[in-house]
């Protein structure tokens, strides 16, 4: 019996038809990607329309001679509320999306039915999440410049800080913000329902965050929850870049917890992954759903 | 002539299309209809208990970080500046109000639309359709669980948001009705004309999603629409929403409104009889053309 299971696979798998795999999956998501005219949409509408809910509201705070104006640059120090709305809003809908591509790529597979035999290639399974992420990172990026270009010219948005200290901001945070995505993605293909959890975490970013308010505003036991969550630094480190000139000092506490929380957020991330495939492996019941 | 053509086909279809039915609807077997939709719907909704806990607690969250951030522009809780465009220093009860409101607005505006649509993802609409019950009553049926279930969310959010944010009406509950009511008739209007849409489209997702953000923009959820930039206040003041949620709120936490209390229920009655008489005729014109498209269990 074990000698008829032990067959010899005529696959020969290495470093490179890894990473053909991997660039099958980039090509596959980014095909799916383009395929559909509504990402036209998100590109180009939901950075304006989003934010301009919370920006509206704050000029209506500001009051018509600008009183709270006054009490918002005592707080904050910023006199710039649209631009650190709409840096805050950014981050949240960067992470949104992770959550609703990334993190609901395996589930979509699944609900297409083509996980299980993609599962029986011979393949690194974990390029299935790399690979839908590639995609998902370069459009974020197009749409991260397209919001700064319509922040600058409809909300007149004065972007006074540093283009490459932003960039550096996106590039440490990735690992954070990924990390999480490849956690919800073995998670959700688990337990079966994503919009309940992607509702639940990006709620938790919403609240907790700081997206359109400093921390300060917090009562002390929301603030200490909010020290444990890296899109925190990210939107205070891209505020700090983008809207100020303090420079690489005032960002560097910033970068060091995104590094850290990168490192927490990758490994969690991968050991969900494998746990994941094990069960699955074990339980037969990955075309399930 | 092509054109000539194709109408007496469709009147000779139609033609032998006129068999006579076997059924004798009544008033009782439209209400048994109604009744039948409406418990069909609430047994699904209450299927999924999350989604009712979601449809309380995710307004609540989406408006938490203007809580916070209306304490960064507030003096020990009093918004001086937003008093200056609303009346009112609690902001919180302003947008608490609004969301409330909104939730209403949203389950008649886009329910029955919503609704058709799930019918046409679950292969039933065929079926449904063939049923000798008035086609609007349908409609009409899909929106009294979704109102039902939205007058229980919304009675959570308020419990659970005037727990945590606080929230005060001193006003007068039963007058705050009167806008209510031809704003919400007026609402089924446009929830006729856009089902049927959603009918000829065959889908809702991008479009609900992205007018819906904005109707909630400008007909001022979240704030006073007279601090909205000159430019924009035209749009605001085009939506008959907007007086009503203004209407409401000037009852309930006492805002000043945009026209005298009387001038905006004279707007919204208008509003309430234009809106059903477009709404109905452009549901039976497109409902007609999607018969005769043959696209109905489409999706």
């Amino acid at each position: 019996m074990r000698s008829e299971m032990s067959v010899q696979s005529l696959a020969a798998p290495g470093f490179f038809s890894d990473l053909q795999a991997f660039w099958a999956v980039v090509r596959r998501e980014w095909t799916i990607f383009v395929r559909y005219p509504s990402w036209i949409i998100a590109l180009f509408i939901w950075p304006v329309i989003f934010p301009m809910g919370y920006i509206l509201t704050a000029r209506a705070l500001s009051g018509v001679n600008g009183t709270g104006l006054a009490t918002f640059k005592q707080t904050t120090g910023l006199n710039e509320y649209v631009g650190y709305i709409a840096v805050g809003t950014m981050v949240w809908m960067w992470q949104n999306i992770v959550l609703w591509s990334v993190g609901g790529s395996l589930r979509n597979e699944q609900m297409r039915g083509t996980l299980e035999s993609n599962w029986l290639s011979p393949t690194w399974r974990f390029s299935y999440l790399l690979g839908s992420s590639v995609p998902q990172f370069i459009s974020m990026l197009m749409l991260m410049a397209i919001a700064t270009l319509e922040y600058i010219f409809l909300f007149n948005v004065k972007f006074e800080g540093s283009l490459w200290l932003s960039l550096l901001v996106v590039l440490v945070a990735i690992p954070s913000v990924y990390g999480l995505g490849f956690a919800f993605a073995s998670l959700v293909i688990t337990m079966k329902e994503s919009n309940a959890f992607v509702f639940l975490v990006r709620g938790i970013v919403m609240v907790f965050c700081g997206i359109t308010y400093p921390i300060a505003m917090l009562p002390d036991w929301m603030q200490s929850v909010s020290k444990w969550l890296p899109q925190t630094y990210i939107i205070h480190g891209m505020r700090t870049a983008a809207l100020t000139n303090e420079g690489i000092s005032g960002i560097a506490f910033d970068l060091q917890m995104l590094m850290v929380f990168g490192i927490i957020w990758l490994i969690i991330g991968y050991l969900l992954f494998n746990r994941m495939e094990r069960r699955a492996r074990k339980t037969g019941a990955i075309g399930q759903y | 002539m092509h054109s000539t053509f194709a109408r007496l086909i469709a009147n000779y279809r139609e033609y032998l299309m006129q068999v006579e039915s076997l059924s004798q609807p009544t008033f009782a077997s439209h209400m048994r209809a109604l009744y039948s939709l409406s418990r069909k719907d609430w047994k699904q909704y209450w299927r999924y208990p999350l989604n009712a806990v979601s449809s309380v607690f995710q307004p609540l969250i989406w408006i938490a970080p203007i809580y916070f951030m209306g304490l960064a522009f507030s003096v020990n809780g009093k918004a001086i500046g937003f008093s200056q465009y609303s009346g009112t220093t609690d902001f919180m009860s302003f947008i608490l109000l609004g969301t409330v409101l909104e939730s209403f607005i949203n389950a008649v505006f886009w329910g029955m639309g919503y609704a058709l649509k799930n019918d046409m993802d679950s292969g039933v609409m065929e079926s449904n359709w063939l049923t000798p019950i008035p086609r609007l009553l349908i409609l009409v049926g899909h929106s009294v669980t979704n109102l039902v279930v939205t007058l229980i969310t919304a009675m959570g959010m308020l419990l659970f948001g005037g727990l945590i944010f606080g929230f005060n009406a001193s006003g007068d509950v039963l007058k705050a009705f009167i806008p209510i009511i031809p704003m919400m008739i007026g609402l089924y209007g446009f929830g006729f004309a856009f089902a049927a849409v959603v009918m000829l489209m065959r889908e809702a997702n991008t479009l609900v999603d992205v007018s819906s953000f904005l109707v909630q923009i400008f007909s001022g959820a979240n704030f006073p629409v007279n601090a909205l930039p000159r430019f924009l206040l035209p749009v605001a003041l085009i939506l008959p929403l907007t007086y009503g949620l203004d209407a409401v709120r000037s009852q309930l936490i006492g805002t000043t409104t945009i026209l005298p209390f009387a001038g905006e229920i004279v707007l919204l009655v208008v509003f309430m009889v234009v809106m059903l008489w477009i709404g109905i005729s452009a549901f039976r014109s497109l409902e007609r053309r999607v018969r005769l498209l043959g696209t109905l269990g489409q999706h």
